[in-house]
C-alpha cells in the first residue's frame, strides 16, 4: 500500500507554474466578460425588437435592468409589437427547459391568430417532449436498465425565437422548437406578417409574378455552386428526392436588408451535415 | 455568498489541484495552463447549469477534462518516437515510483478514473458525472485499471 502512498506523493508534487494563479484570474475575468456580453446581447436583441414597435410596458414582468435598458432606447410608433411572452429556464421532472415564447401585440385578428397558432405549437411541442421522455424512460427500465444507469439524465427542450427584419408595419420572425437527448429533433415555424394588411406575406409579395422562377433560378445556381468539380456535393439529386421547386408551402424569412431567404429543413433536400439549408434569393 | 462568489472561491482554491490532473491528462505544462483557464472561463460563463452548487467539484471536473480532450484533439497528428527513445519532459517527471509511472501508462479511459478516485478522492458517483460516463461503465474500468495495476486492494476503499 505504501506504493500507493507514493504514486499519490508523486502526483501531489507535480510542480505548479508560478502563472497558474494569473491564468485562473484571467479566465474569472474573461468568463464573467463573457457572461455579460450574451446577457446583454440577449437584452439588445429584445431591446432592438420592441423599440422599433412602440414598446408598451404595462403588463410585462420585466427585471430592473431590462426595463431600464428599454427605457433607455427611442420609442417609435408602429402598428406592432413582439414581446417574450413567457421566459422561463427551469428543471422539472428530469426535463430541463429553456422557453421563450413571443406574442405579437397589434390590434385585429392576424394577430390573435398567430398567438393562437404559437401557442397550439407550444402545448403540441412540450406535451411531445414529456410524451418522448416518459416513453424513453419507460424502454429504459423495460429493457432492464437499473435506476443507478439511468443516474441524473436529462432531456433538453428548448423554445426560441428570432426575429430577422422588420419595417413599421412588417415583421419576418422563426419560432424554433427542439429537443434533445440520445435523439435530438428540431423544428423551425417562420412568420412573415404585414399587418398594415392583417395577412400572411408570401413570396410573391416580395418577388413579384414570376416568383417561382425567380426563386427556382437562383438556389439551382447556388446548389451548383456549392457543387466541387468532380461533382461531388451534399444536394441530393432532383430525381433522388432533391430540390426540384419553391411552392406557397416553401419556408421563407426576410433579412433586415429587404432579402429573401428561402429555407429547406434539414436532410429535406440535402444530406443531414448542409443543416438548414437557407438560399439568399435576389430580387430580379 | 451569490453562486458566482461559492464558483469563485472553489477556483481559487482549488487551482494547483485542476492544474495536476490537466497536467496528468496533457503532461505538457503549456497546455494544461491553456485548459485550466479556458475551463475556468467556461465555468464562469456558464454558471447558471450549476444547478446544486454542492456538486460544484463534479460539475467542474466535467467542464475541465472537456477542456483538455479539446486540446488533445487540437494536437498536430506526429509520427511516434520508436520504442525506447526517451522523450524529454519540460517538467522534471515526478519523483518516487513506479506505479506513479504505470497509472500514466493506462489507457487514458482507465487512467483518468482511477486518478479521479485516488488522487482527488472523487466518489464513483463524482466520477461518473464529472466524466460522463454511467456509473458501472466508471466500475468496470475502475476494476479493470486497479487489475492491470495488480494492487493489493487491503485497506483502500472504493465506494
Amino acid at each position: 500500500m505504501n506504493e500507493f502512498e507514493n504514486a499519490k506523493n508523486a502526483y501531489g508534487s507535480t510542480p505548479i507554474p508560478p502563472e497558474l494563479a494569473g491564468r485562473v484570474q484571467e479566465g474569472i475575468r474573461a468568463g464573467k466578460d463573457r457572461r455579460r456580453n450574451r446577457r446583454a446581447m440577449a437584452v439588445r436583441r429584445w431591446a432592438a425588437a420592441a423599440a422599433c414597435f412602440g414598446l408598451v410596458l404595462a403588463g410585462l414582468n420585466l427585471s430592473p435592468t431590462l426595463a431600464n435598458a428599454v427605457s433607455s432606447v427611442p420609442v417609435l410608433g408602429g402598428l406592432f409589437q413582439v414581446l417574450t411572452f413567457v421566459d422561463y429556464d427551469k428543471s422539472e421532472g428530469g426535463i430541463d427547459y429553456d422557453v421563450s415564447v413571443p406574442e405579437v401585440d397589434a390590434a385585429g385578428s392576424l394577430a390573435e391568430k398567430v398567438n393562437a397558432a404559437i401557442q397550439e405549437k407550444v402545448d403540441q411541442h412540450l406535451a411531445k417532449a414529456e410524451q418522448d421522455w416518459a416513453d424513453y424512460r419507460e424502454a429504459f427500465f423495460a429493457t432492464g436498465g437499473t435506476e443507478e444507469e439511468w443516474g441524473g439524465r436529462e432531456m433538453n427542450v428548448m423554445i426560441d425565437y428570432e426575429i430577422k427584419g422588420q419595417t413599421d408595419h412588417w415583421v419576418s420572425f422563426i419560432v424554433t422548437f427542439a429537443e434533445g437527448w440520445v435523439a435530438s429533433y428540431e423544428e423551425r415555424n417562420y412568420y412573415n406578417l404585414d399587418f398594415a394588411e392583417g395577412r400572411s406575406l408570401t413570396l410573391r409579395d416580395f418577388l413579384g409574378e414570376d416568383w417561382v422562377n425567380t426563386c427556382n433560378a437562383s438556389i439551382r445556381k447556388q446548389i451548383d455552386a456549392r457543387t466541387d468539380a468532380g461533382g461531388s456535393t451534399l444536394f441530393f439529386a432532383p430525381d433522388e428526392g432533391g430540390f426540384t421547386t419553391v411552392d406557397e408551402s416553401t419556408n421563407f424569412y426576410v433579412r433586415e436588408d429587404g432579402i429573401v431567404v428561402v429555407c429547406f429543413p434539414k436532410y429535406s433536400i440535402a444530406a443531414g451535415a448542409a443543416g438548414n439549408v437557407e438560399f439568399a434569393i435576389e430580387a430580379p | 455568498m451569490t453562486k458566482e462568489e461559492i464558483l469563485i472561491q472553489y477556483l481559487v482554491e482549488n487551482q494547483a489541484r485542476f492544474y495536476r490532473l490537466a497536467y496528468s491528462v496533457l503532461k505538457d505544462r503549456d497546455e494544461a495552463l491553456d485548459a485550466v483557464q479556458t475551463a475556468v472561463c467556461h465555468a464562469l460563463e456558464r454558471q447558471s447549469s450549476l444547478r446544486n452548487p454542492e456538486a460544484v467539484r463534479s460539475w467542474f471536473y466535467r467542464i475541465l477534462l472537456n477542456a483538455c480532450t479539446d486540446a488533445l484533439r487540437q494536437r498536430p497528428r506526429t509520427v511516434p518516437f520508436p520504442e525506447g527513445f526517451d522523450l524529454p519532459h519540460e517538467d522534471p517527471e515526478p519523483a518516487g515510483g513506479s506505479l506513479a509511472r504505470q497509472v500514466d501508462a493506462l489507457p487514458p479511459k482507465m487512467g483518468i478514473i482511477i486518478k479521479l478516485r485516488f488522487y482527488e478522492e472523487l466518489s464513483l458517483k463524482e466520477i461518473s458525472q464529472a466524466t460522463g460516463q454511467n456509473l458501472n461503465t466508471v466500475k468496470s474500468r475502475l476494476y479493470a485499471g486497479l487489475k492491470k495495476l495488480r494492487i493489493a486492494m487491503e485497506g483502500a476503499e472504493i465506494s
